[in-house]
């Protein structure tokens, strides 16, 4: 019917994948073989055929009916699918919300006077005002919120003052820091240090 | 990802723009979309099923498809490859359902067995092309190409009826291009056969 290594050239020729020299050996063999050359004949006219075959198309189906059968537009997508296809954000976006959230829960205890310390025993408050009387020690660190801070004992650790005044007496000793911050930034980052303080505890 | 010619590239971004604001919410763009491909589609399932019902079937199936999974649809990929990825694996399987009894490998034996339920099918309904005058020839190369084993089936079709590449075959059947190329040439092979008396 059709020599055996010649078939795969014809199928590279119909693929249109056949380089010069090898349509140039096809040429040569279908002159002599017969048999090949009316092989190759019946693939052209086979192709020819295939191709011309008319296309079909359904009047039936109309770009209308087609659309109707497709779900209703989607609204805008809901939260939870967004949630759903953000997770990373979504999480991003609660955590500053906590995050927030409690910073202005504190913000808004500025008004009052605050005083934290791990030893106050012998803080005198009297007013908006906070006492470490003289000859007294105090063991720790001292923080005062809102309101003043009269140092003239000793303090063995470090004394912050937010949104307050501090002065300090000639008798005076802390052994620590004296820091005093005021609203704002200072306060933010003094806060993030609070929380890393806690966390590394 | 190459396009064969910059009319090519024009048409896909074309169709990568509507595409893209289907996903919007634009629902004129998307009927464009179905304007450009359900005769295609069509052709495409007609000659892979043989009948009307099963093809329009298709055809909805496939819009309906893409439709929900625009939001998948990648951009770098040819919008053409995708639907006809979508619309073939959709004839695939209803092939596959049929019971049908081919011979899946180079048996090129006359086994029409299994197809002659649905060419029964066929004949008996009114077919797109009957109020088309389809040479004698014409019908039997349109019978030749029912009977293809599924194999070879797509690829042919994809190949000669809707002019895709090689390439292009084996992106939208997810096989390597040397695959389809076995088809392909087993496909010629096979309506040669079939089509011998029609070919002198």
């Amino acid at each position: 019917m059709v020599c055996k290594e010649v078939l795969p050239l014809m199928h590279k020729h119909f693929d249109e994948d056949i380089t010069a020299a090898e349509s140039a050996e096809l040429s040569i063999h279908l002159r002599t073989c017969e048999a090949c050359r009316r092989y190759f004949q019946q693939l052209e006219r086979m192709e020819a055929l295939v191709r011309m075959l008319p296309k079909t198309s359904s009047s039936g189906l109309s770009t209308e009916r087609i659309m109707n059968s497709l779900p209703p537009a989607r609204k805008r997508i809901s939260l939870y699918r967004w949630i759903k296809r953000h997770p990373a954000a979504s999480v991003a976006a609660v955590f500053i919300c906590l995050m927030l959230g409690s910073f202005l829960v504190l913000w808004d205890e500025n008004s009052q006077l605050v005083v934290k310390g791990a030893d106050l025993e012998h803080i005198v408050i009297r007013g908006d005002t906070v006492y470490v009387p003289a000859g007294k020690t105090v063991n720790g660190d001292l923080i005062v919120q809102s309101g003043k801070v009269q140092v003239e004992g000793d303090v063995k650790g470090d004394v912050v003052v937010i949104d307050g005044s501090i002065y300090m007496a000639s008798t005076a000793h802390i052994s620590g820091h004296v820091t005093s911050i005021n609203q704002g930034f200072e306060w933010i980052w003094f806060k993030v240090q609070e929380w890393f303080r806690l966390i590394s505890k | 990802m190459e396009f064969d010619d910059k009319g090519d590239e024009a048409v896909n971004y074309v169709e990568a723009r509507l595409a893209k604001l289907s996903l919007g919410g634009d629902r004129r763009a998307f009927a464009e979309l179905v304007e450009m491909y359900k005769d295609r589609i069509f052709h495409l399932a007609y000659r892979m099923l043989g009948n009307n019902q099963e093809s329009e079937d298709v055809v909805q199936e496939t819009f309906l498809r893409v439709f929900t999974n625009l939001h998948r649809y990648d951009e770098s990929q040819k919008f053409s490859t995708w639907i006809y990825r979508i619309a073939t694996n959709l004839c695939i399987d209803r092939l596959r359902k049929r019971k049908t009894y081919y011979s899946l490998d180079a048996d090129m034996s006359d086994n029409s067995e299994g197809s002659d339920w649905y060419s029964l099918l066929s004949s008996n309904e009114k077919t797109p092309e009957s109020h088309m005058l389809l040479s004698e020839t014409q019908e039997q190369v349109r019978k030749a190409i029912e009977t293809l084993p599924e194999k070879y089936k797509s690829v042919v079709i994809l190949r000669y009826l809707h002019d895709l590449s090689l390439q292009e075959i084996g992106e939208v059947l997810d096989m390597p291009v040397t695959t389809v190329k076995t088809r392909v040439h087993r496909g010629r092979e096979y309506l040669r056969k079939k089509l011998e008396n029609e070919l002198i």
